[in-house]
């Protein structure tokens, strides 16, 4: 069962439209990261499908309810961001005190052995803490809700390298053991990306690519060797990224529609062929240029 | 996992136990604002004096009418208050929609304008004591005054239904404010702007009729009556309003 | 558990390979009831779909069989099995690298026996 389905949504801001006629089906229990440059619509896609934004044109449901101004929505979903509003004259124990009593699901006790492990002090108040410390808080909110749907948007600001290894090893525990539907949206695809299932990437309020993070990884392949012959097998391909490097050797990432008697064929020319992180795929994908910054450089 | 069922009902009552408990500089500021009332009631709100020969004579009269009056200002900032962007988001991280989120809102400004409006009524007590003690060498309680507890009944009521009127206007302001900035700059030019046209032609206008509406009613029934219906009719406004109300940062 | 997580291989093909080397060490003997989606996902801290894929390449080469309700189990000649796709797979695709490399550095066919040679000579003396 689909648990989000979006059809031609469309979100402007004045003149900007920061989704353009997304359509999209994230499937119930899977973890799909949503992936694109600033600017791309992730934060405003979450903001709708979480209630608190209404398209302009379009439609989309969250567990078949639209989801602006439904409280089933609201009572099924947690959405946690780094802008989060915190009510401010309640100290951190009060505050799980009031998010225990308005999720039903919350665990009380993952919460506290999150707090305790994580060193927080249940009498500091959300102001008075450090962006890390704050995105810590954030996320045993949003772990300990145990909605059916969890959106976290850029949920590891501010924390350090050790916190958030921590966090994507608690989500994955716990999603685990109370399998439901989560979305991340991360900068940092190279880090979360063994704990998805599935990857959204958007471009410019579109849908560039959804796919499994698996077949993502087959989807497109790096040839390398010497000019000549990378040329002569990507001629009549979709060349994603292209980079010269050394003397007469080319580096280029095209679509992987490959036989395995045509990949075969391109290692006896000598050419390399390379596996395109997912991560790489993505900066390739989303940049305007085949060339990326170099071509910035490369006058001519 | 399955979904989770709620009932407008159930969330707006643990929405209005939640306000209740993370308010509560609201009630500290009443406290603050009731206190410094008290203190400036104590210059007498008139006095009288006459004198010859051997006798002095000067009549002081108070009243706690300071303390209502700042009251009700109280209760229009605090309705203001709690409409802003830092208390509205606030319910959007719990379980919410724009109609629990008012509705909770409308509850805890009732039991605001309540312990306001009984505080202040009791105020009048407080100041009493204080002036028999400290201030005077003889105390008069003026014939008016005599209090029954049905007079202080409904005495309370009405300066309950003031204070909730004026944050009930709050409310609506806020609303407004929060849907365009614009408001915060023209409501209040409006409002004094209507003052000074009023004071210059020397008849009275709309503002002045507003409030000859209200205070002038002699039947408690009647103004209850007015009362309620303003009170249904800007909190109706102020649902409307920001019902399409969107959450941003 | 060391997976190469930044590897050219995808990572559900390490966890077959991983769980085939389990079954080749004698870890887990015929019938026996292999590690489930979760498990594997806790222990390699990847999501439960990636592993279930690793599982599923197993079942469909008969080295594990699925019981309704219960989980994957190892096949009773698993370990044969294993062997023999390794040989004709694995080996001969490691081989064929090995000759373009050798192309590459014009190494001969001779040198290049003879270095197989020398390197199954140390591993006998160790």
């Amino acid at each position: 069962m689909s648990v989000i389905e979006c059809k031609g949504l469309t979100k402007a801001f004045g003149g900007t439209k920061a989704l353009d006629n997304f359509s999209c089906k994230i499937e119930g229990n899977t973890i799909t990261g949503l992936i694109g440059r600033n600017g791309a619509g992730k934060t405003t896609l979450l903001k709708i499908i979480a209630g608190y934004l209404q398209q302009t044109t379009g439609e989309i449901t969250v567990f078949s309810e639209r989801p602006f101004n439904d409280l089933t929505v609201s009572a099924n979903v947690i959405f946690v961001h780094d802008q989060l509003n915190l009510p401010t004259a309640l100290n951190l124990k009060e505050i799980l005190d009031v998010m225990a009593s308005f999720y039903q699901n919350w665990d009380r006790e993952l919460a506290q052995r999150l707090f305790d492990y994580f060193s927080l002090h249940p009498m500091q108040y959300y102001n008075g803490l450090s962006k890390g410390m704050k995105s810590t808080f954030n996320m045993i909110v949003g772990l300990a809700a145990r909605t059916p749907l969890t959106l976290f948007d850029e949920p590891t600001t501010g924390m350090d390298a050790a916190v958030r290894k921590d966090f994507y090893r608690a989500l994955l525990k716990d999603y685990i053991a109370y399998p439901r539907t989560i979305i991340l949206s991360s900068h940092h695809l190279d880090e979360i990306e063994d704990l998805l299932e599935d990857i959204l990437l958007m471009q410019r309020g579109q849908m560039l690519l959804h796919m499994s993070v698996t077949d993502l990884k087959e989807w497109a392949v790096g040839l390398e060797g010497r000019t000549v012959a990378v040329k002569e097998w990507t001629k009549n391909r979709e060349v994603i990224f292209s980079k010269n490097g050394g003397l007469d050797q080319t580096y280029v990432v095209v679509r992987n529609d490959f036989t395995a008697a045509e990949l075969q064929k391109v290692k006896l020319a000598g050419i390399k062929t390379l596996p395109v992180s997912s991560s790489d795929l993505c900066v390739y994908l989303t940049s305007k240029t085949k060339g990326g910054i170099d071509d910035v450089f490369n006058k001519g | 996992m399955s979904l989770t069922k709620v009932s407008l009902a159930e969330v707006v009552k643990k929405q209005y136990i939640y306000k209740l408990h993370a308010y509560t500089q609201v009630f500290l500021s009443l406290i603050i604002l009731q206190v410094i009332a008290i203190l400036f009631s104590l210059n007498g709100s008139g006095m009288m004096g006459s004198g010859g020969g051997m006798i002095d004579l000067e009549v002081h009269y108070y009243s706690a009418d300071i303390v209502v009056a700042f009251t009700m200002l109280w209760g229009f900032i605090t309705a203001i208050l709690i409409t802003t962007k830092a208390y509205r988001n606030d319910d959007f991280i719990l379980v919410t929609n724009r109609i629990s989120s008012n509705l909770s809102n409308v509850l805890f400004l009732l039991t605001a304008s309540l312990i306001g409006g009984i505080t202040a009524n009791l105020s009048s007590f407080l100041l009493k004591i204080i002036i028999s003690i400290f201030k005077s060498d003889f105390y008069i309680d003026s014939p008016a005054d005599i209090v029954t507890v049905m007079d202080l009944f409904v005495g309370s009521g009405a300066t309950v239904l003031y204070i909730f009127l004026f944050s009930a206007l709050g409310y609506l302001v806020g609303i407004l404010v929060q849907l365009n900035r614009v408001f915060a700059v023209v409501l209040p030019v409006v409002f004094v702007g209507g003052l000074i046209l009023d004071g210059m032609r020397g008849d009275a206008g709309v503002i002045a009729a507003v409030f000859k509406f209200f205070f002038a009613e002699s039947s408690f029934t009647l103004f209850l009556i007015k009362g309620i219906c303003t009170l249904v009719l800007l909190f109706l406004a102020a649902f409307g309003l920001s019902n399409r109300m969107e959450v941003k940062p | 558990m060391a997976l190469n997580l930044d590897g050219a291989k995808p990572i559900y093909l390490q966890i077959s390979e991983w769980l085939e080397n389990e079954i080749l060490n004698g870890h887990f003997v015929s019938d026996q009831k292999i590690y489930s989606q979760y498990q594997l996902a806790d222990i390699f801290n990847i999501n439960p779909a990636t592993a279930a894929k690793g599982l599923n390449i197993l079942a469909e080469e008969q080295i594990l069989y699925k019981k309704r309700g219960l989980g994957m189990f190892v096949t009773s000649n698993a370990k044969e099995m294993i062997v023999s796709k390794r040989k004709n797979q694995t080996l001969k695709r490691l081989v064929q690298e090995i000759v373009i490399e050798a192309e590459r550095l014009k190494v001969s066919k001779d040198e290049l026996i003879e270095m197989i040679n020398i390197t199954i000579m140390r591993r006998a003396g160790e």
